[in-house]
């Protein structure tokens, strides 16, 4: 028996590796504890449920919502039966849209700009003047021009993407030094080598930074428009949900936008950056 | 102080130039959008009506009140949430074991947006002050305490052995190698949740309809005075610029060079 339950531990540990094993069993505790406590105050009643809902109702909360849902076909058409699963969809879907649309846009336009050093010199305060009011301050002027829906949602996402792409590549390219774009024109590249050769590369650590840095406030950006502008969506769903007191709802809301972040982050931009810089961060600069 | 008119300094010599150009080309192309569109004072007020309501309201004496109280919210807020979080995050440090057992708890609640917890703060303290105040607590402990505690785990453990081989207490380990240590993490982690919380201060105020420049830009958008909700979008970009580029930049970039070039 023991030799049995010892094999599986060395078989667990070869496969996890026993460090990350060691990290993901200590990490795991203070969420088990804190879990412990959350339940805890169920059991002995410190705070009432209207405060701080009993897990049990967080639980079931995913049931009820779902609870309409009239088969598949309803699912994936977004009915408003779904609630759950409508509004998770229609936030990422946003988020994907707004990643599709604004970050080639950005790194395509911050490119272009970076180019010229006259001329992004010029952008440069524009960046950095629409970075600082992107988000949500956008949020009562895309009220006034787009109404509440999911057209206001998207712009405030696109925009706080779209800025902090074109202000990273902008300034990414213009941080490549003169010497290579000189060498390859020598060498009788045309200026889309120079793009290709140069400056794509040159910018790429700048440029997965700034995605890294645009999916993470636009995350932020998007919740908090959904709840003052938008009409579905995640953000949408635990404000409606606080305004019903169904605080089981709005917890469950913010677990899911905070998974859905973490994951995303954790699991595509962290690699994707490290990865990057990796490869193409350690350009020699000529001094 | 040196540094700031240093800066302010190069912003003549270098950039003046080229801002005020910039500054007039926009100016005329946001007045020929305004001019075209039907119904400018709904959709895009020109520059001058922008200007004449700030006029308005700086007699009203509503801009500077707003002002400050977002202001006041912001400087309260994070300066509590940075003295409570900065020696959180080093005590959690302290230990590799607690450290290790911390990082992953913090990761969430930092990546938790402070938007997102203000329903549930809603809840409990209603469309108060409190709820306001306690989302940029929120939104400003969780990000320094974050970085100061991957900070400190990335300081080499053969400085802390070091010291302790020379017969160091915990209160000096903690003093001479992980508080220099953490320092560059301390200033980037402050710049990001000041800026962080400085979103969550409009947005506060307007979800929970608390006067200042969030609440502005929201009443405005309401009643249909676009020229307010332009003006409080230019002053919420204008402040953020000058704090952000004037002096929490500079402090960042001085402290990296001073503190930050630590061999590895």
């Amino acid at each position: 028996m023991t030799t049995a339950v010892g094999n599986l531990s060395i078989a667990v540990q070869r496969r996890f590796g026993r460090q990350r094993l060691r990290k993901i069993i200590l990490g795991s505790i203070p969420f088990a504890v804190m879990i412990a406590i959350w339940h805890a105050n169920t059991v002995f009643d410190w705070l009432p449920p209207v405060f701080i809902p009993p897990i049990g109702d967080v639980w079931e909360a995913i049931f009820f919502l779902q609870e309409d849902c009239a088969g598949f076909v309803a699912l994936v058409m977004l009915d408003n039966s779904c609630l759950i699963t409508t509004h998770v969809f229609s936030s990422i879907g946003r988020v994907i849209l707004a990643a599709i649309v604004g970050l080639p846009l950005g790194i395509a336009f911050g490119i272009l700009c970076g180019m010229s050093r006259t001329l992004s010199k010029f952008l440069e305060p524009v960046g950095v003047f629409a970075n600082s009011i992107s988000g949500i301050a956008w949020i009562p002027l895309a009220i006034v021009w787009f109404g509440v829906g999911w057209v206001t949602t998207l712009f405030i996402m696109l925009n706080t993407i779209f800025w902090l792409m074109f202000f990273n590549s902008m300034l990414g390219v213009r941080s490549v030094a003169k010497v290579y774009e000189e060498s390859v024109l020598t060498m009788g590249g045309s200026r889309w080598d120079v793009i290709k050769q140069v400056y794509l590369p040159g910018a790429m650590p700048s440029i997965i930074t700034g995605m890294r840095m645009s999916m993470g406030f636009g995350w932020r950006a998007l919740i908090a428009a959904e709840m003052i502008g938008g009409d579905s969506g995640l953000g949408f769903m635990i404000f409606t949900s606080a305004a019903e007191f169904k605080i089981e709802e709005v917890f469950l809301g913010v677990i899911f936008i905070s998974i859905i972040f973490m994951a995303t982050d954790k699991y595509l931009l962290a690699p994707l950056e490290k990865w990057t810089v990796e490869r193409w961060g350690l350009v020699w600069r000529p001094t | 102080m040196d540094r700031l008119w240093w800066h302010f300094q190069q912003l003549l010599k270098i950039d003046a130039m080229n801002l005020v150009i910039l500054v007039i080309v926009v100016l005329i192309g946001w007045t020929i959008i305004s001019e075209t569109i039907p119904n400018p004072a709904r959709y895009l007020p020109s520059p001058l009506a922008v200007s004449l309501s700030s006029v308005d309201m700086l007699v009203k004496g509503l801009l500077p009140s707003y002002y400050s109280d977002t202001l006041v919210r912001l400087i309260i807020g994070s300066s509590i949430g940075l003295a409570a979080g900065i020696p959180f995050g080093l005590l959690l440090g302290l230990n590799k074991t607690v450290a290790d057992m911390f990082h992953p708890m913090m990761n969430f609640f930092q990546s938790v947006s402070g938007i997102a917890i203000f329903p549930i703060v809603v809840i409990w303290w209603g469309n108060s002050d409190t709820t306001v105040l306690a989302v940029i607590l929120y939104t400003s402990f969780f990000p320094i305490a974050f970085n100061v505690l991957s900070g400190v785990r990335e300081i080499p453990i053969r400085y802390v052995n070091a010291a302790r081989t020379m017969g160091a207490s915990r209160y000096q380990i903690m003093k001479d190698v992980l508080f220099p240590g953490a320092m560059p993490h301390i200033a980037t982690g402050s710049r990001l949740s000041i800026g962080f919380a400085w979103r969550a201060v409009i947005a506060g105020e307007m979800l929970a309809g608390r006067q200042g420049l969030g609440w502005m830009i929201f009443t405005g958008q309401d009643a249909d005075r676009t020229a307010e909700v332009i003006l409080g979008m230019v002053m919420i970009g204008l402040t953020w610029i000058i704090l952000d580029h004037y002096l929490l930049r500079p402090i960042e970039a001085d402290t990296i060079e001073r503190w930050g070039l630590v061999q590895r």
